[in-house]
């Protein structure tokens, strides 16, 4: 009998522990179905232009993004310091805005001061070649140019778990998808 | 050993659904607004009011005309984040739902939710400009999505009611391989009154 009771206080502590610490926990989900990243060329808010091919054989982090949406701001700082560790690695962030000028961007990026590229889909046509349904979407393209992870809603970008998993497939190239550890 | 597994799969089962679906509502800190919550061990959802003025605001800036923007602000708009919080869990799961699945019921009369889709119709026989569309969608909760877990989004529902109405939500959702459904009871859209909000979206 103490035995049973042991065992369902086990079960009953494992159940309950679930739910508490959902929130804290990272995930970076892998495409069961990677696809060819359609390629884009779009001027950048700093009025620079950013062509997705140009970054072949480096692994991108696409965030698409708007300077109104809550999660998009959460992120931000996040990905900044993720861009300050691997920005001489092989990675690349491209931070897509959809739908704002340049003036509303930079306005954001004073009180958000942000280094990597903004480039601008003003017009909407970039994120509709992508399967995006909600702000923030981020896609992870692979040195090969296939997107093979997708996050939707913002992530602690600079979580050592995460930079891991784009360090390992900088290394790896054009192979596998790579999983977060858990 | 098959004696002593079968109460702990009972207590299991017990403590399954009694953490199935957790109710919650008050004031949301941030907004200081209402909310209504609902969540289990896969999924979470939040519904925080808005008030009309805020969302006229919002969709003034974004370039629609005072009265389109008034239009949507008297349509009952609320702040939504439904997560995906299975990805703590022993078995993680997908969550996928399609607004067009959930029922509102007003004064005993079910009607859907006004989605994207329906304000695309109309903006495009009003002529709105491709970005003043652009950032409305956006703004918009998706219709239709598919969330791995760890996955959210954040964005304005809008039931296509008068300010200050009182209605039922049913809610539809698919995770862990079936279709879930819950109903919160005596939501109430927010009224027209004059606050300044604490935050703007």
């Amino acid at each position: 009998m103490k035995r049973i009771l042991l065992l369902s206080l086990f079960v009953l502590t494992v159940a309950g522990g679930t739910q508490a610490s959902a929130a804290d926990k990272q995930t970076l989900p892998v495409l069961a179905n990677p696809f060819p990243a359609p390629d884009f060329e779009l001027k950048g808010e700093d009025g620079d232009t950013y062509r997705l091919s140009d970054y072949r054989g480096q692994v991108v982090v696409m965030n698409f993004w708007a300077t109104w949406c809550p999660p998009c701001r959460e992120e931000m700082p996040a990905m900044e310091r993720l861009w300050g560790k691997v920005k001489d690695k092989g990675i690349v962030i491209l931070a897509v805005n959809v739908g704002e000028d340049a003036d509303t961007i930079f306005e954001f990026t004073g009180h958000y001061p942000v280094s990597f590229p903004l480039p601008m889909d003003q017009d909407g046509k970039v994120i509709a070649d992508y399967p995006v349904k909600g702000l923030p979407t981020t896609y992870i393209v692979d040195p090969a140019g296939r997107v093979t992870h997708r996050a939707v809603g913002s992530r602690a970008w600079d979580d050592p778990k995460l930079i891991a998993v784009l360090m390992r497939m900088r290394a790896q190239g054009a192979g596998g998808p790579v999983r977060l550890e858990p | 050993m098959r004696n002593y597994l079968l109460p702990v799969i009972g207590l299991w089962t017990v403590c399954q659904s009694s953490v199935a679906v957790e109710r919650q509502t008050g004031v949301d800190e941030q907004s200081q607004l209402p909310y209504w919550q609902i969540s289990d061990q896969g999924m979470s959802l939040r519904l925080v009011q808005r008030l009309p003025a805020q969302t006229r605001g919002f969709f003034l800036a974004r370039g629609f005309t005072a009265e389109q923007a008034e239009r949507i602000a008297q349509s009952c708009v609320f702040q939504t984040v439904f997560k995906n919080v299975s990805h703590d869990t022993a078995s993680p799961s997908p969550l996928s739902y399609d607004l067009r699945d959930w029922v509102v019921t007003y004064a005993g009369q079910p009607q859907g939710m006004k989605v994207r889709e329906d304000w695309a119709k109309e903006w495009q026989a009003e002529k709105v400009s491709k970005p003043v569309q652009l950032a409305f969608e956006w703004s918009l909760y998706p219709t239709q999505q598919e969330y791995k877990p760890g996955d959210y989004n954040w964005g304005m529902s809008i039931f296509n009611l008068m300010p200050d109405a009182e209605f039922d939500l049913k809610i539809v959702w698919r995770q862990f391989g079936e279709t879930r459904h819950e109903t919160i009871e005596k939501m109430k859209c927010a009224a027209d009154i004059e606050l300044p909000p604490a935050e703007p979206f």
